[in-house]
């Protein structure tokens, strides 16, 4: 008997309004996994955020004990002092760390965060935290030359936020090409067990272009020449995953997952304008100009709390002992940080229409926390609002987001699509939680999952 | 630390206590390496992979741009 094979396909951000509602009668590919195999919606982790959700996925491990809440944490409870999430960072086993303790060769590619590459049984190439491509972006370090023979130039990420259109969606492509074009070449001449890569263009590609076919988008273009440019892409990949099916073995069982859904985005909520506003946060001067809170002359001695922008908004509260210049007595903290949840729940939209903001304590959340959470964590009307860590705006909404143009936010979903050539699952519909994959795909290459992982084989597999 | 040279240039021997040798040997028969060679290869690179670690990960220059990038991505700010 031949010995099992998994090829997991990751989707950065495909939503299953998306992928299975609208866009699913144009995907034959991708529509034939779905109609053969298990397929649902995922529920990711907390944050529905890349890093963490790919190494979550990865791991099945949630985002408290890999201490991983976001793509960047503060260094020592400093003002401004972080650090960028990477992969040293992660330290509780993959499942590619698992199949190289069994002697099963893995291929990984473009997973967040693989930078800087770390050694297994099989190769590496990291994803689009890497600087540079003059950095040693795989491993073996080898594998680097092959690359560039293959495909020249490779390209991780797209420059992004750009008003100019057409050279990212070329840029899009180009990325993407040279991506399925090493990844054809690594499935034909390397021995693999297992194979995973992300294509984070998906990503991209909804941010960009999402407000030209969504009607309800509160800044929709119709009759757009970008109309069809997030479906296009959807097409183009599933051609490409058409191309990918015909080559790897005939035993091959096929993961499709993404790490989150996607959906419109309302608008930035300004936490720190909010908390100026509500005499949390005190500055020494407003500015004159947008400019980022680190920039900006805090006067700490009077500052309760402050946040940080991104698809959710992290709280900090400023303790005595704590933060460098901290004011709330330790005794206070959890009457301060209850007074504030309970307030910033309560927030209204600009027209004074409710949202649907939920608000996090991190280790009431969490089984286990492990590095440095925030104070809390603020997720603004079921994401639909993302957060803007910047001031000046004079005012606590924005209808765009404060650093670029951006049409799109996060939204607690993703997908995920299981196939076997062995067994017809018939199209089977099972919703499953992100944590689930990592111990399906061992289960699926025959390998019981640790029992430390926090997730459960799926059902029927 | 002896050291035994064998045919090959690329490779070389290193000498473990035999007990220990008989315990990888049992070890690698749970799974797929070819030897105790390549199971202790394995070893050794995640091993110097874990001492790399103590350094940064991004030069002060690459952090910045980093930054930037990731704040044009919205993913901070
Ligand atoms: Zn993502």
């Amino acid at each position: 008997m031949s010995e099992p094979k998994v090829l997991v396909i990751g989707l950065d951000a495909a939503p299953p309004e998306l992928l299975f509602d609208a866009f699913l009668d144009e995907l034959p590919n991708i529509k034939s996994l779905v109609e053969n195999g298990i397929y649902g919606k995922m529920k990711s982790c907390v944050p529905p955020i890349t890093i963490p959700a790919w190494m979550v996925m990865s791991t099945s491990k949630n985002p408290g004990k890999l201490g991983i809440y976001g793509f960047r944490h503060r260094k020592n409870y400093s003002y401004t002092d972080i650090w960028i999430a990477n992969y040293q960072k992660i330290k509780e086993k993959t499942v590619w760390n698992i199949l190289s303790e069994k002697g099963k060769r893995s291929i990984v590619i473009g997973v967040p965060p693989t930078y800087p590459p770390k050694p297994l049984n099989g190769y590496l190439i990291s994803c689009f935290i890497t600087p540079t491509n003059a950095k040693q972006y795989t491993y073996p370090p080898e594998l680097k030359e092959e690359i560039e023979k293959v495909v020249g130039n490779y390209i991780f990420d797209i420059p992004f936020r750009t008003e100019e259109r057409d050279k990212l969606l070329k840029g899009l492509y180009e990325m993407t090409e040279k991506r399925f074009k090493l990844i054809k070449y690594l499935l034909k001449n390397k021995k693999w067990d297992f194979f995973m890569f992300v294509e984070i263009g998906l990503d991209r590609v909804q941010h960009a272009f999402w407000k030209f076919f969504d009607p309800e988008h509160h800044l929709y273009e119709p009759h757009s020449k970008y109309s069809d440019a997030i479906l296009n892409y959807y097409k183009c990949l599933d051609q490409q995953i058409e191309e990918l099916l015909k080559i790897i073995p005939k035993n091959t069982k096929i993961v499709v997952v993404s790490d989150h859904g996607a959906k419109r985005m309302k608008g930035a909520l300004c936490i720190n304008e909010w908390l100026i506003k509500e005499g949390y946060l005190t500055l020494k001067k407003y500015p004159e100009q947008k400019i980022r809170l680190e920039k900006a002359e805090v006067d700490w001695k009077k500052t309760i709390a402050w946040g940080w922008g991104g698809y959710y908004a992290r709280i900090f509260l400023n303790v005595e002992g704590r933060e460098p210049q901290g004011i709330i007595k330790p005794e206070e903290y959890e009457d301060v940080r209850d007074e504030l949840a309970e307030k910033i729940e309560n927030i209204r939209g600009p027209s004074g229409e409710k949202l649907e903001t939920k608000v996090i304590k991190p280790e009431e959340y969490y089984p286990e926390i492990n590095g440095e959470p925030p104070d809390l964590m603020v997720f603004f009307d079921d994401l639909y609002w993302r957060s803007a860590g910047t001031i000046g705006h004079n005012t606590v909404y924005l209808p765009e987001n404060d650093t670029g143009p951006d049409d799109a936010v996060h939204s607690q979903y993703g997908i995920h699509i299981i196939y076997d050539p062995n067994q017809n699952f018939g199209g089977k519909k099972i919703d499953i939680d992100i944590l689930d994959v990592a111990p399906t795909i061992l289960r699926l290459l025959e390998i019981e999952p640790p029992g430390d992982m926090e997730g459960k084989v799926v059902e029927g597999v | 630390m002896t050291e035994e040279k064998t045919k090959s240039k690329n490779f070389t021997s290193i000498l473990i206590p035999t007990s220990l040798y008989k315990k990888l040997e049992e070890k690698v028969k749970e799974t797929e390496f070819s030897s105790v060679s390549s199971l202790v290869t394995h070893i050794i690179r995640e091993y110097l992979a874990k001492l790399e670690e103590e350094k940064e990960v991004f030069s002060e220059e690459e952090e910045e741009e980093i930054k930037e990038r990731l704040r044009a991505l919205g993913y901070i700010d």
